[in-house]
């Protein structure tokens, strides 16, 4: 699964160190978040989808296409009966209340553009020793990147058990809620039962190998920051910096918006 | 709230974060549709009864194990955001809560028996209660920032986050963790068979607390929600217009601190009752 979600590509963003990656992918929130008007994303909009083709992840982005569709058709009618304007359009609609649903659209699909394009580009141990670079305790780091790796594991097994009780005549997908729920039990189960009970041997496993024995560890994966690492992070902290200083000074909102 | 640090100092409760994130991402990923309560609005995810029950078996590992494995999901699904923050500190709360409030249950759970199991009818009260404020105290914490940054309306979210939790761990829960508890048990995996009860955090007024975070849980929903339409909230606090966000905001600000004031109030020390009472044979 691990495979799937990274793009073995060789691109500029892939090159780039995690942790350089990993500030970029803050900052993006942060300069998404600060406007309310659509016009005034169209920056960080074109900057994101020059990373989403350099990277080859708009691959990945073609596969949740469904999920985005659901987000912005959701999104689209929800904001617009959640907020209000002077300009009415048509029944409860408004420009103001429409350019505010399209922005934050805009944002939803843009946040998840930014996620993707980072674990595309970012492969799980370079992402996981990145955070712990940046300051994460590395036994936090350890947990987290042995769930990434036993996730495609424990899903395949839990298909495995879903096809075989299905076999066994297991109908998930009749009755009422009460009872659809109450049938995921025979899944639900034997997942933990075979996932858990390994807990001890791998703790012994672990602690025989000096796992915990000191504060600090070492890693054979290291990264160096280089000139283009830099560049981009400098650039990038100039461009959220801007859009601060335009958002205080009351750029990007919408005259005449009432939210509810 | 110590045990949620001095845990990582313990091997097995590492290891235990990482396969309950791994079970709960699993399921998120595999069943990643749900069952549909409204179509394309709110569903019931199956997944969702792992964080009580993780939380009350492995304790703070649990906690960790739900938020971790939340984020996890995201990573996999494709639905990395902003919203992944804070969901992945709404999903430790998920798990946290139950464990912190099991032994304060206005006695459903006897002094005499901590088991953290559903194998009577007080104990499936006291779990169905954990598991109504946990999934409460996740939603408002999620949809409160949410609204915040105006992502999704508060109004909205946080139903759909709590009937999402609480459907799959009010009807699975008690079956799960009835099935599951001797099995994790005999295993030496129940978080106070690992753990120094030293190693967590004292309590300090444990009813108090619970009852606070009941106010604080149930009580954020109520008014954020109250809030968020309009029906009352808007004139009570003198908000309306442009500041509809500030209202929500402020209102539901109160309910949070008092989750967080109970999380320190609380403590699971009282689940080491039987370790205590074994080794004084």
């Amino acid at each position: 699964m691990d495979s799937e979600i990274y793009l073995d590509n060789n691109s500029f963003i892939h090159r780039l160190d995690p942790r350089v990656k990993i500030i970029i992918f803050l900052l993006t929130f942060v300069a998404i978040l600060l406007f309310e008007n659509p016009l005034w994303m169209l920056p960080i909009m074109v900057l994101i989808l020059i990373q989403l083709f350099v990277s080859g992840a708009v691959k990945n982005l073609r596969r949740i296409r469904y999920i985005l569709i659901v987000l912005t058709v959701s999104s689209l009618i929800l904001w617009n009966l959640f907020s209000t304007g002077e300009t009415q359009l048509f029944w409860r609609i408004s420009l103001e209340s429409m350019l505010f649903a399209i922005a934050r659209t805009m944002l939803m699909v843009l946040m998840i553009s930014t996620g993707m394009i980072l674990i595309s580009s970012t492969r799980n141990e370079e992402l996981i020793n990145g955070m712990i670079k940046l300051g994460m305790p590395y036994r936090v780091g350890f947990a987290i990147s042995t769930a990434l790796r036993l996730v495609p594991t424990i899903a395949s097994s839990t298909v495995t058990i879903s096809q075989a009780q299905r076999s066994r005549g297991l109908d998930l997908e009749s009755g009422s809620i009460f009872e659809r729920i109450k049938k995921f039990l025979p899944l639900l189960v034997p997942v933990f039962i075979s996932t858990i009970r390994s807990t001890n041997i791998f703790g012994m496993a672990l602690e025989s190998k000096g796992f915990g024995a000191r504060e600090d560890r070492t890693f054979y994966l290291e990264f160096t920051m280089g000139t283009a690492d830099y560049i981009v992070l400098t650039l990038s902290i100039l461009f959220v910096l801007a859009s601060i200083y335009f958002a205080i000074s009351g750029y990007g909102r919408i005259d005449g918006l009432i939210r509810f | 709230m110590k045990e949620i640090i001095t845990m990582w100092k313990n091997t097995r409760m590492i290891i235990l974060v990482a396969l309950s994130a791994a079970i709960y991402a699993a399921f998120l990923i595999v069943f990643k549709g749900g069952i549909p309560i409204v179509p394309g609005i709110t569903e019931v995810r199956p997944a969702n009864v792992f964080p009580p029950v993780f939380g009350l078996l492995f304790g703070p590992a649990g906690a960790w194990g739900a938020a971790i494995g939340n984020f996890i999901g995201d990573l996999f699904g494709g639905t990395l955001g902003i919203g992944s923050i804070f969901g992945f500190f709404g999903n430790f709360f998920l798990g946290f809560i139950p464990y912190k409030m099991w032994g304060a249950t206005f006695g459903l759970v006897k002094k005499d028996d901590m088991s953290q199991t559903t194998d009577n009818v007080s104990k499936i009260i006291a779990f169905e209660l954990v598991a109504l404020v946990s999934s409460a105290a996740c939603a408002i914490i999620i949809a409160w920032y949410l609204d915040i940054a105006a992502i999704v309306p508060f109004a909205f979210l946080s139903i759909t986050i709590t009937v999402n939790n609480f459907a799959a761990a009010f009807i699975l829960g008690p079956i799960l963790l009835v099935l599951l508890y001797p099995r994790v048990k005999r295993w030496g995996l129940i978080w106070t068979d690992i753990m120094n009860k030293e190693d967590v955090g004292k309590a300090y007024g444990k009813t108090l607390g619970s009852i606070l975070m009941i106010i604080g849980s149930l009580g954020g929903l109520i008014v954020g929600i109250l809030v968020a339409v309009g029906a009352a909230g808007q004139e009570l606090y003198g908000f309306a217009g442009q500041q509809g966000q500030a209202a929500v905001w402020l209102s539901v600000l109160p309910f949070l601190l008092m989750i967080l004031i109970a999380s320190l109030m609380l403590s699971g020390r009282e689940q080491f009752v039987e370790v205590m009472e074994e080794e004084e044979i």
